[in-house]
């Protein structure tokens, strides 16, 4: 591993080599890493920000959308200056601003299983900061069948939801699907756009899910695989319940039945 | 006689759109702890349970915390004190 550090490099994340759970060899595993984020609005925001602050060598940035006035009130990474733009783009003009060491691969493309099947394979880390269920469950089978670790986050009103997925690595990971085996169907639960949703909301979660990426990268503290946060933001309560793998789950089961991406659009 | 008396709470999303406050259900498993919540919210029964009484694949069950066991015939046992959180996921980023 490459611990050897530029005077400016030093300065800019002294902070963390102040921490003894960090020091030279986790910031140089930082910076050797490769995270994909998937979705670049109100959790990718956050999330890009804080890698990209905290010396993430590769981001790759997936999201096939334009800004819009009306994502300004929880996507931080974007500028009312920016609207229409892609938003890989737009995320893209603040990370270099915030952190120019940082290589960005921009992908603005819808994620569908081509693009995973492309993509995730190029990657350490996968983050879904996607906004419905089709992409998400997508990015679960994926991620499971191409061997890559989940960092994954959901928001709706004041609520958020995160855990991490390694189902890949064996007993006891559990899989997204050992938690839901199947989405809801269509229209039983909105979205962000249908029901609201508070920006700070989206900014903690965001921020929830880049530090369990940081620590996922360094192999630091206790993961959340086999966890599941869920915090009620109105009720100011956090709650972790405990994930099991499911021996009958369809993707990481004893007798799966998953084994493709075929059952996905793309 | 010692009463069962679990608490039942539900996720803030299901909150929104269905009637269902926490409340005590009386009940040794979990299936006749929610039977008792059903019985005065039967729209909330079809919403959880499909038509063969199982829960339904995009709902899970927590009981103190960790995942019911039993999807099918919801005979997870419960107890005065335990908690079962009924839970599903968001989509929203």
């Amino acid at each position: 591993m490459d611990l050897d550090f530029t005077e400016d490099e030093l300065q800019r994340y002294s902070r963390h080599i102040l921490l003894r759970e960090v020091g030279a060899i986790g910031q140089a595993k930082l910076r050797a890493a490769r995270v994909l984020i998937v979705g670049a609005g109100g959790l990718g925001s956050p999330l890009a920000l804080y890698l990209a602050a905290a010396g993430v060598g590769t981001l790759g940035l997936v999201d096939h959308d334009v800004l819009e006035l009306s994502n300004l009130q929880r996507q931080v990474a974007h500028a009312t200056a920016r609207v229409g733009q892609r938003k890989v783009d737009s995320a893209a003009e603040a990370l270099r601003g915030l952190n120019p060491e940082v290589k960005l691969e921009l992908h603005p493309r819808r994620m569908d299983a081509a693009a995973a099947r492309e993509l995730i394979p190029q990657y350490d880390v996968i983050c879904d900061g996607t906004d419905n269920f089709p992409t998400r469950f997508l990015l679960g089978d994926a991620c499971h069948l191409l061997g890559k670790p989940l960092v994954s986050a959901a928001v709706l009103r004041f609520e958020g939801q995160l855990s991490v997925f390694r189902a890949h690595e064996g007993a006891p990971h559990p899989c997204h699907r050992c938690l839901n085996p199947e989405p809801p169907p269509p229209g039983l639960v909105p979205s962000c756009s249908e029901a609201g949703v508070l920006g700070a909301v989206v900014g903690v979660m965001g921020t929830l899910q880049a530090t369990e990426v940081l620590k996922l990268v360094m192999g630091i503290g206790e993961g959340m695989s086999g966890r599941l946060l869920l915090w009620d933001a109105l009720d100011a309560r956090f709650r972790t319940v405990r994930l099991r793998r499911d021996p009958a789950c369809a993707l990481c089961g004893e007798h799966a039945t998953i084994h493709d991406l075929s059952a996905h659009p793309g | 006689m010692v009463t069962s008396m679990p608490r039942v709470s539900f996720t803030p999303n299901l909150r929104r759109h269905l009637d269902c406050p926490t409340v005590d259900a009386p009940g040794a498993t979990v299936r006749a702890a929610l039977e008792n919540v059903f019985a005065g919210n039967p729209r909330l029964r079809g919403y959880l349970l499909d038509e063969h009484g199982c829960l339904r694949r995009h709902v899970t069950i927590f009981v103190n915390d960790a995942p019911a066991a039993d999807r099918v015939t919801l005979a997870d046992p419960v107890g005065e004190g335990d908690d079962i959180f009924v839970f599903q996921a968001l989509s929203g980023g």
